[in-house]
């Protein structure tokens, strides 16, 4: 007998609930390092590598051991996969996994907040995940000690901006003598902001506010100027690489107060724009040679 | 007929009468809409195309729309100056251009070039978040403007009806989801609070109802005509006109002007028919533009209907208001609005329903070919063509697809367009 199995794919997804089904084997990861002759088909220009690789693997059969797949209506790629894929299925041009897509809704109001809510509570149906599967699932994650940082040798580096694929640019900065600092893409789709509070009652409307409420990722609505000095600070960083992929079209309208924010608070800062995502472009040595006249 | 002359040098034909009302009813609105917000300080907004226009007018506040604003700096052929503005103050060069020209006019701050000397601080901007960018653009604006911004949810869209241009004007709550639409009216309901409080006026339930009615009216104008567009043969109005003849009143929806004006369009529309007029003397090949109008090169949709006979009969513009914007009211204006603006977006940009209505347009109008405008920059409006273009070469629409920008002229070469549309239309058999 088989187990059907679950996975994500976006930013912002709440794990608990995806866990609470005891099929859930995490984000959908990609492989870039190739062409991608079925996905360029449908997918237009301003789609990053990672889009056509998960529309490649989909329509290879790659996901036809999965049931499920919950796209997050966080990050627009994302968002507009699941109607691609949907669309795709039904014109019976690739077959795998049943998309759901979870409605994340990010404004400031209590609509938008009761919108956060109601999705959460819809997908839970959706998955047959009961309350109290959910609170069960919610107390481990709450319970899970955060993995501390390995402390190695040298200066820090914060890698920011466009969060990159994998971490080949983290090891062209370790290449160079200095720690590298910030997460890949894979890592910020995998884990949970924050801790899940006043959950036992309602653990659907608890996991919706904090859904909600979350001051990161790209549709949020915080101060990035203050987020990446603050985050450089966290970190320990002596200097700071702004990384930004080609399809870009979020993080990057927050670059002019970003290196403000920088300068002003005296961390030297390569900015490094319009960049290919698989790091084809000569930004090895940009980094080295960045970080060699910082000193490590 | 008269000419107008585009910013290329290239020029568009007119063939009714009403166009040239059109556009000086557009131009004195300009005038007043200059008088009123920058002159005489009123409150107003600045809205994108795809939120409710009809809130503001039934609370008679001015509203200046992004999209509108963009093609009036790139119609002066500012655009270039203002996005070397954006990348003299860090922005990358490949950021989203038509969401972001208004923006762009605003960071130059150089009332001695701006269209009106730059705009005032607007009382609000208010935009739905259909991409990512939106919100940042629109937060930047309104910081750099010293206002405030009003996001709207573009939620997630489950209900997937390929065919919902069939039946939308009655079945929109089913089509557009209840929990959407119920969304978008408490969104509405805050809009309205906040507007009541910023500026004083107060939202007419009475008057919005009558708006709501007229608008329906209006666009049945519009789409009684373009039902008359599909089926004649040749086609004799241009596809400019059908534009300016949509848009100019539907920035206007439900005035008195607006539904008198459409109603004009549609008896020239019928007269040209009854004559057997076309737009083009010849015309033998039948085109359909997907993407928003290339603005800066007006005379490119009509570069070839002498040459080669082929004519662009068909843009979303017009037929859009059928489907899109007539409405059963219910007793719900409120929910009946929602359902109109809900999903503006996402049903001429994300599959089923945009591929669903567009292969549905080229067999209604009887098109013979279709040119997609696929902005390099812009992920709102390249998203949905390529499955689109299969769509349409599954039922037998051949398709080019153009890389160009529709506001920013720079990659834009007429001549050369115009001959890779020539080339394609020989490579596939129709010239």
């Amino acid at each position: 007998m088989t187990t059907a199995m679950i996975a994500s794919l976006g930013p912002e997804i709440p794990h608990e609930l995806l866990a609470a089904t005891g099929q859930y084997t995490g984000p959908l990861g990609w492989r870039i390092d190739r062409d991608f002759p079925r996905a360029a088909q449908w997918l237009e220009s301003k789609f990053p590598l990672w889009a056509l690789s998960i529309v490649e693997d989909w329509a290879d059969g790659a996901m036809d051991h999965l049931e499920t797949v919950v796209f997050s209506r966080a990050d627009d790629s994302a968002q507009r996969l699941y109607y691609y894929l949907c669309e795709l299925q039904a014109r019976g041009l690739v077959a795998g996994p049943r998309p759901l897509i979870l409605d994340i809704a990010r404004i400031g109001r209590a609509s938008s907040e009761a919108r956060c809510i109601e999705a959460v509570r819809q997908l839970a149906g959706e998955l047959g995940v009961g309350d109290a599967a959910l609170v069960a699932a919610i107390g481990a994650a709450n319970a899970a000690a955060p993995q501390a940082a390995n402390q190695g040798e040298g200066a820090v580096c914060l890698l920011a901006g466009t969060h990159p694929p994998d971490r080949r640019l983290h090891a062209t900065v370790e290449a160079a003598g200095w720690q590298a600092a910030g997460e890949t893409l894979g890592e910020v789709w995998s884990r949970s902001d924050a801790a899940v509070e006043d959950y036992a009652s309602d653990p659907c409307a608890a996991l919706g506010r904090r859904l909600h409420g979350a001051a990161t990722g790209t549709r949020g609505f915080q101060d990035r100027g203050a987020e990446i000095v603050a985050r450089a600070r966290a970190a320990g960083a002596a200097a700071v690489v702004l990384w930004y992929s080609e399809e870009d079209e979020a993080e990057v309208w927050h670059l002019p107060a970003q290196k403000r924010a920088l300068a002003d608070a005296g961390l030297p800062t390569l900015v490094l724009t319009r960049r290919d995502w698989r790091c084809n472009d000569g930004v090895v040595s940009e980094i080295v040679g960045f970080l060699t006249e910082q000193g490590a | 007929m008269s000419t107008a002359a585009a910013p290329t040098g290239q020029r568009m034909r007119k063939t009714l009468s009403c166009t040239a009302a059109a556009n000086a009813y557009q131009k004195q609105f300009g005038l007043d809409l200059k008088r009123r917000v920058v002159d005489e300080g009123e409150p107003f907004a600045i809205v994108q195309a795809d939120t409710p226009h009809e809130i503001f007018h039934a609370m008679d506040i001015p509203i200046i729309t992004n999209q509108w604003w963009s093609a009036y700096i790139s119609a002066k052929q500012l655009s270039g100056r203002y996005f070397q503005v954006m990348a003299d103050q860090g922005y990358p060069e490949n950021s989203c251009k038509y969401c972001s020209l208004g923006l762009a006019c605003t960071l130059a701050n150089d009332p001695a070039t701006a269209p009106w000397g730059g705009l005032p601080k607007p009382t609000v901007l208010v935009a739905r978040l259909t991409c990512d960018c939106i919100q940042h653009v629109f937060g930047q604006w309104a910081s750099a403007m010293d206002t405030e911004f009003f996001p709207m949810e573009a939620p997630a869209w489950e209900h997937k009806d390929g065919q919902w241009f069939a039946h939308s004007n009655r079945d929109w709550e089913e089509i557009y989801q209840p929990d959407r639409i119920a969304l978008m009216v408490r969104e509405m309901r805050d809009l309205i609070a906040l507007l009541e409080n910023r500026t004083g006026r107060t939202f007419d339930e009475a008057k919005f109802q009558h708006l709501m009615e007229q608008i329906n009216v209006q666009e049945g104008h519009i789409w009684k005509a373009n039902q008359a567009l599909a089926r004649a043969r040749p086609c004799p109005v241009s596809i400019g006109e059908q534009m300016s003849n949509t848009m100019i009143p539907q920035w206007h929806r439900g005035s008195e002007w607006a539904v008198a004006h459409a109603k004009r369009f549609r008896d020239e529309v019928m007269d040209l028919i009854a004559q057997g007029h076309g737009a083009a003397s010849d015309e033998r090949i039948r085109l359909m533009w997907i993407g928003a109008g290339v603005w800066h090169d007006p005379g490119f949709y009509q570069a070839l209907e002498e040459k080669l006979g082929a004519v662009f009969v068909w843009s979303m513009y017009m037929p859009f208001a059928g489907p899109q914007y007539i409405r059963e009211l219910k007793d719900k204006p409120f929910e009946a609005l929602a359902s109109r603006v809900c999903s503006m977006n996402e049903t001429l940009h994300l599959p089923p329903w945009m591929n669903g209505w567009m292969a549905s347009e080229a067999e209604r109008c009887g098109l013979d070919a279709a040119v997609v405008l696929l902005p390099p920059d812009n992920r709102l409006s390249q998203s949905g063509t390529k499955l689109t273009a299969l769509s349409l070469e599954q039922a037998g629409v051949p398709v080019l697809m153009i890389d160009a920008d529709m506001v920013d002229a720079k990659n834009w070469d007429h001549d050369r367009m115009v001959g890779m549309v020539a080339e394609f239309l020989h490579q596939r058999g129709l010239a």
